[in-house]
C-alpha cells in the first residue's frame, strides 16, 4: 500500500520532528482542499447551471470563456463583494459559527477518503481504523450547523428550515449508516483503504474486460438504498425540505448574505461531493478504474453522482415533510434492516462453507 | 352528478326552458319595490333589510345559486348594491338583486350567510365605496390599506386629502407581529408579500400549528391600480380598451379585452362582423393558450421548487405562442387588438404563410401534451403531491362563486363559451373539460386538456378564415366615433377568461365616458376559496392549492 499523502510530504522535507510531521499535515490538507475547493468552484458557479440548462432546453453561460467558464471569476466576486447584512436579533456566536461548521463539516470527512494516486502521489490524507465510523460521524455535523443557522437566525422561515434539517437527517441518517454496515460486513473492515482493497479483486472475467468486485455489483439493493438515503443526506431534490424554495423561501439559509452566504453554498456543494465520495469509496471501488489514474477516476466518480444530484433536481418533484418521513422511517429504514440482515447471513454462510 | 335525483323544475322557468322574470316577481312579491330593465337582465329593487331573505329564496326556489358579482356604488341621492346573480346549470337565466341604500346612512345587509363569495365583493364594496353591510363576518378593507381615509370611489372623496398615516397614529406592525398568546401553540407567518411562491405580490397571512396551516388570510391590494376609476375616466369607444390587457397581464390580453368588447357593444347595440368574431375567437383562444401554459408551468415551479424541465417547457412553448399573437397584433403581451364592432386589423400578409404557422402549432400542441402528461401526470412523486390535496368541493366551489379551470376541476360544468355563447362559440365544436377530483391534481389536468381543446378551436377558426371570400373580410363594423349610451342603462355581461368568468358591469349616465366601472375579476373569486382549501393542510399543500388556483395578482387587485 502507498503511502499517505502528510507523510510522503514528511519524507520529501527529509528532517524528522513533530514540527515537521505537523507541517507536512496542513500542507496535505491544503492540498485537498484545495482539490476540493476547485471542484466545487467549478460545480457552483457553472455545471450546476450548465448541467440544469442540458435538462431544460436553454443554454445558460457562454459569452466568457470557453462554454462560459470564466463565469466563476466574476460569480466570485459578485458574492464575495456583497453587503454582509446581520439582522436585528441573530444569536450571535451561533449565527457567526454556522456557516463554518457547514462548511467544515464537509471539508473535514474528505480527511479519511483515499482519493487515489496521480503520478507517485497518494491523494490520502489519514487512514484511520474507524475511517468509515469517521466520516458518517463528521458529515452528519453539519445538521448541527443547518440548526444552528435556522435556531439563531431570528426567522421564522429560518427556524423552520432548521427543524426541518433535523428531522430529516435523523429519518435518513440511521439507514444510511446501517445499509453502510453491510458493507462493512462484507470488506471485513472499517478501515477505507480495506474497503477499498477489498473491492478490487475480478469478480468474474468477460474474456479481457474484468468486472470488478464493486459492492455496487455485489449488492445492487444496498447501493440503491444508499444512493436514496444520501439524497436526503445531503438535502438535494426530492428531499431538499431544509431549503425547500417556494414554501419556507430558503430555509435555514435565509438571512445569509455575502461571504456567510458563499459559505454555506460552498459546503452544500462539498457535501455532495464528500457523499459521492462515500459513495465511490464504499461501493464504487474508490479510485480503481483501468487506464486513467486513480485521481481522475475518482473525480469522474464523485462527478458521476453530481450529475446524478442535478438530474433529480430537474426531474423530480419535492415530497412533502410527512411523506418524506414515512418513506424513511417506514421505508427505507425497514428495507435498511432487511438488507443488513440478508448480508449478514450470506456472508455467514459463505465464511462457514 | 348523474347519480342524483333530476331536481324539480325551479320557479321562474318556463317549460321551455326560458327565463319567467313575473313568476319570479310573484315569488317575491312581499319583497320587491321595484322592477327595472337592465340591458341584460331584469333587476328587481328591494329593501337593505331583506337581502338575506330575496337572496335565500331566489338560491332556494329558483336555483339562483351563483352569485356572480356585487357592483356597489353612488347616486347623487342614494347608494345601491346590485347582487348579479345567475345559475351554474345556465347562465343565461340572469337576475339583478338592486338594493339602494340612504345616503346620510348607508347600511344594508349582508349576503355573506347566503353566498360565501359575498364576503369579499362587500368587503371591497365597504372598501372603494362605503356601504357598511350589517351582519357581516369580517368588514375590513380589502384593496386598500387599513389606514387608507374615506372611499375612493365615492362622489365626495377628497382626492387631495393627504393619505400618509404614520405608525404611531396607527398601529406598530412590528409589535401586532409578536402578538401571539404564550400558551398558543401556534406560529403566526407572514408569506409574502416577497415571497417565492406567491406569484406576485400578495400576503398569505397564516398561522401554522407545526407544519399545518391553521388559518390562512390573504392581504392583498399591493397592486391595485385603480382600474375601475380609470375606465370611469375613459371614453368608450378609443380609451378604455388598452386598460384590460392590463388585468391579467401574463398572457391572457385579447380575452380581457373580449370581456369589455362584449359589455359594451351590448351597452351601445353594437354588431360585430362574422369574420371579425372568428379573429376575436382564434386570437383569444391563443391567449388560453399562452395563459393555460404559464398556469400549468408554475403549478408545477411551486411542486418541484426549482425551474425544472416542465417549467422551462412551457415558457419555451408559451413564446411560440406569443410569437403567433405577435404576428397578429404586434405585441407580444398588451396586445390592445380588439375594437368596439370589430378588431384592430386584419390577419397579417402573407395569409397564407400565417395560417401555415398556426397550423404547425396546433399539430404540435397534441405532441407537447404528451411530454407533458409524462412529466406531470404520471409522475408518481407528483401525484403524491398533488393528489387529494387542496380540496374543493363543488357545493363549495359554487357558493364561492369559482369559475373557469377551478371549478372546472371540482367537476363543476361551468363554461360561458357554450353556456352563454357569444363571438363565434356557437358555431364550434369543442368539449368543456371538466374533472371530479376537486384537487390540486385535477385543475392541473383540466387545464392540460383545455389547451387541446383550444387547439381544436383555433384550427376550425383557421379553417374558416382561409376560405373566407376576400370582398367579405370585414374587419369592424360602422361604429359612430362618439358613443354615448342613453342615460342610466346598465348592463353586466361576462366573458370566459382565462382564470374564468370575466364580467364587466357599466353604467352609462349619458357621456361618453361610463358612470359606473365594476370589474369581476375571477382570480379575485377563485382566491376567495383558498382558505377552504388549505385549512389543516401542510404549508407545501397550501402552495400548491395557491398554485393551482391561477391567480394573477394584476387582475385580484385591479
Amino acid at each position: 500500500m502507498s503511502q499517505l499523502l502528510p507523510e510522503a510530504i514528511s519524507e520529501a522535507i527529509g528532517v524528522e520532528g513533530i514540527a515537521v510531521e505537523l507541517f507536512a499535515a496542513v500542507v496535505g490538507a491544503a492540498v485537498i482542499g484545495t482539490i476540493l475547493l476547485t471542484n466545487a468552484a467549478l460545480a457552483g458557479p457553472w455545471a450546476k447551471r450548465k448541467i440544469t440548462a442540458a435538462f431544460t432546453d436553454r443554454i445558460s453561460v457562454n459569452k466568457f470563456g470557453p462554454l462560459g467558464i470564466g463565469i466563476i471569476v466574476p460569480d466570485a466576486v459578485r458574492l464575495l463583494s456583497k453587503e454582509l447584512i446581520v439582522p436585528e436579533g441573530v444569536d450571535r456566536p451561533a449565527w457567526d459559527l454556522a456557516p463554518l461548521v457547514i462548511a467544515a463539516s464537509a471539508l473535514l470527512g474528505f480527511a479519511v477518503i483515499p482519493m487515489g494516486e496521480l503520478g507517485p502521489i497518494n491523494f490520502h490524507l489519514a487512514d484511520p481504523e474507524v475511517g468509515l465510523a469517521f466520516v458518517f460521524a463528521i458529515a452528519s455535523i453539519a445538521s448541527i450547523g443547518l440548526v444552528m443557522a435556522g435556531y439563531s437566525s431570528n426567522n421564522k422561515y429560518s427556524f423552520l428550515g432548521g427543524l426541518r434539517a433535523v428531522a430529516q437527517n435523523l429519518a435518513y441518517e440511521i439507514p444510511l449508516i446501517i445499509v453502510g454496515i453491510s458493507v462493512v460486513i462484507f470488506a471485513g473492515s472499517l478501515q477505507m483503504s480495506e474497503i477499498v482493497a477489498a473491492q478490487s479483486q475480478t469478480l468474474v472475467s468477460l474474456g479481457p474486460v474484468g468486472i470488478p468486485a464493486w459492492f455496487a455489483i455485489l449488492n445492487p439493493f444496498a447501493f440503491f438504498l444508499f444512493l436514496v438515503a444520501n439524497m436526503a443526506e445531503i438535502g438535494r431534490n426530492p428531499f431538499d425540505i431544509p431549503e425547500a424554495p417556494t414554501e419556507i423561501v430558503a430555509g435555514f439559509q435565509t438571512e445569509y448574505s455575502s461571504v456567510y452566504f458563499v459559505l454555506i453554498y460552498l459546503g452544500e456543494f462539498v457535501h455532495i461531493f464528500l457523499g459521492g465520495a462515500i459513495i465511490a469509496t464504499i461501493f464504487l471501488g474508490g479510485p480503481a478504474g483501468p487506464v486513467l489514474p486513480g485521481l481522475v477516476w475518482f473525480l469522474i466518480k464523485i462527478w458521476a453522482v453530481f450529475l446524478l444530484t442535478q438530474w433529480l433536481r430537474s426531474a423530480l418533484p419535492r415530497v412533502r415533510i410527512d411523506q418524506l418521513l414515512d418513506i424513511g422511517w417506514k421505508g427505507l429504514l425497514v428495507l435498511a434492516f432487511l438488507n443488513l440482515f440478508l448480508t449478514a447471513g450470506i456472508v455467514g454462510v459463505i465464511e462457514t462453507l | 352528478m348523474s347519480l342524483e335525483q333530476p331536481r324539480p323544475r325551479d320557479v321562474g322557468v318556463t317549460p321551455a326552458g326560458e327565463l319567467d322574470y313575473d313568476a319570479l316577481f310573484e315569488l317575491l312579491s312581499e319583497y320587491v319595490l321595484d322592477r327595472e330593465t337592465h340591458v341584460h337582465a331584469e333587476a328587481f329593487v328591494i329593501r337593505p333589510d331583506d337581502v338575506e331573505a330575496v337572496l335565500a329564496t331566489l338560491k332556494r326556489e329558483a336555483g339562483f345559486d351563483h352569485l356572480s358579482c356585487v357592483t356597489a356604488q353612488e347616486y347623487q341621492d342614494r347608494y345601491e348594491s346590485i347582487y348579479h346573480l345567475k345559475k351554474y346549470d345556465e347562465p343565461t337565466h340572469e337576475l339583478s338583486v338592486v338594493v339602494p341604500t340612504a345616503r346620510d346612512e348607508p347600511v344594508s345587509q349582508s349576503a355573506a350567510s347566503v353566498f360565501d363569495t359575498a364576503n369579499w365583493h362587500e368587503r371591497e364594496a365597504y372598501d372603494l365605496v362605503g356601504i357598511e353591510y350589517e351582519g357581516h363576518p369580517d368588514l375590513r378593507r380589502i384593496l386598500l390599506p387599513e389606514t387608507w381615509q374615506g372611499h375612493p370611489l365615492s362622489l365626495d372623496y377628497n382626492q387631495d386629502q393627504p393619505q400618509i398615516v404614520p405608525l404611531r397614529e396607527h398601529a406598530d406592525p412590528m409589535e401586532r407581529r409578536t402578538d401571539v398568546p404564550d400558551e398558543q401553540d401556534t406560529m403566526f407567518i407572514n408569506i409574502g408579500p416577497h415571497h417565492p411562491a406567491t406569484h406576485g405580490v400578495l400576503h398569505l397571512k397564516t398561522v401554522l400549528d407545526g407544519e399545518q396551516v391553521v388559518d390562512v388570510d390573504p392581504d392583498m391590494g399591493y397592486l391595485h391600480r385603480c382600474e375601475e376609476q380609470m375606465c370611469q375616466q375613459s371614453n368608450y369607444r378609443y380609451q378604455i380598451m388598452p386598460y384590460p390587457d392590463r388585468w391579467d397581464y401574463i398572457s391572457a390580453g385579447i380575452l380581457n379585452e373580449w370581456a369589455y368588447a362584449r359589455t359594451a357593444e351590448a351597452l351601445a347595440d353594437l354588431e360585430v362582423p362574422e369574420y371579425a368574431q372568428i379573429i376575436r375567437t382564434m386570437s383569444a383562444e391563443l391567449c388560453r393558450i399562452a395563459s393555460h401554459l404559464l398556469a400549468v408551468g408554475t403549478f408545477a415551479l411551486d411542486i418541484y421548487g426549482d425551474f425544472t424541465a416542465i417549467f422551462m417547457y412551457a415558457i419555451t412553448d408559451r413564446e411560440k405562442v406569443e410569437n403567433l399573437l405577435e404576428d397578429l397584433t404586434g405585441q407580444r403581451l398588451m396586445f390592445n387588438y380588439l375594437r368596439l364592432g370589430g378588431v384592430a386589423w386584419d390577419l397579417p400578409e402573407p395569409r397564407e404563410q400565417y395560417f401555415e404557422k398556426v397550423r404547425e402549432f396546433c399539430a404540435y400542441v397534441p405532441e407537447r401534451l404528451e411530454e407533458y402528461h409524462n412529466l406531470l401526470s404520471a409522475n408518481e412523486l407528483f401525484q403524491m403531491r398533488v393528489i387529494d390535496t387542496g380540496v374543493l368541493p363543488p357545493e363549495i366551489a359554487k357558493s364561492y362563486g369559482c369559475t373557469g379551470p377551478v371549478a372546472r376541476g371540482s367537476g363543476v360544468d361551468y363554461d360561458l363559451r357554450r353556456d352563454d355563447p357569444y363571438g363565434y362559440y356557437d358555431e364550434l365544436e369543442f368539449d368543456v373539460i371538466t374533472d371530479d377530483g376537486c384537487d390540486n391534481f385535477s385543475r392541473a389536468l383540466v387545464r392540460l386538456e383545455e389547451i387541446r381543446q383550444s387547439a381544436r378551436i383555433i384550427e376550425q377558426c383557421i379553417d374558416l378564415l382561409e376560405e373566407w371570400p376576400e370582398d367579405e373580410r370585414e374587419i369592424q363594423s360602422n361604429v359612430p366615433r362618439t358613443l354615448k349610451p342613453a342615460a342610466d342603462t346598465e348592463v353586466y355581461r361576462a366573458v370566459e377568461g382565462a382564470k374564468g368568468e370575466l364580467g364587466i358591469y357599466i353604467r352609462a349616465d349619458g357621456t361618453e365616458k361610463p358612470a359606473r366601472f365594476k370589474i369581476r375579476s375571477p382570480a379575485f373569486c377563485n382566491l376567495q376559496s383558498l382558505e377552504v382549501m388549505s385549512e389543516g393542510e401542510y404549508v407545501p399543500d397550501m402552495i400548491a392549492a395557491l398554485g393551482s388556483l391561477d391567480i394573477v395578482l394584476g387582475e385580484v387587485d385591479r
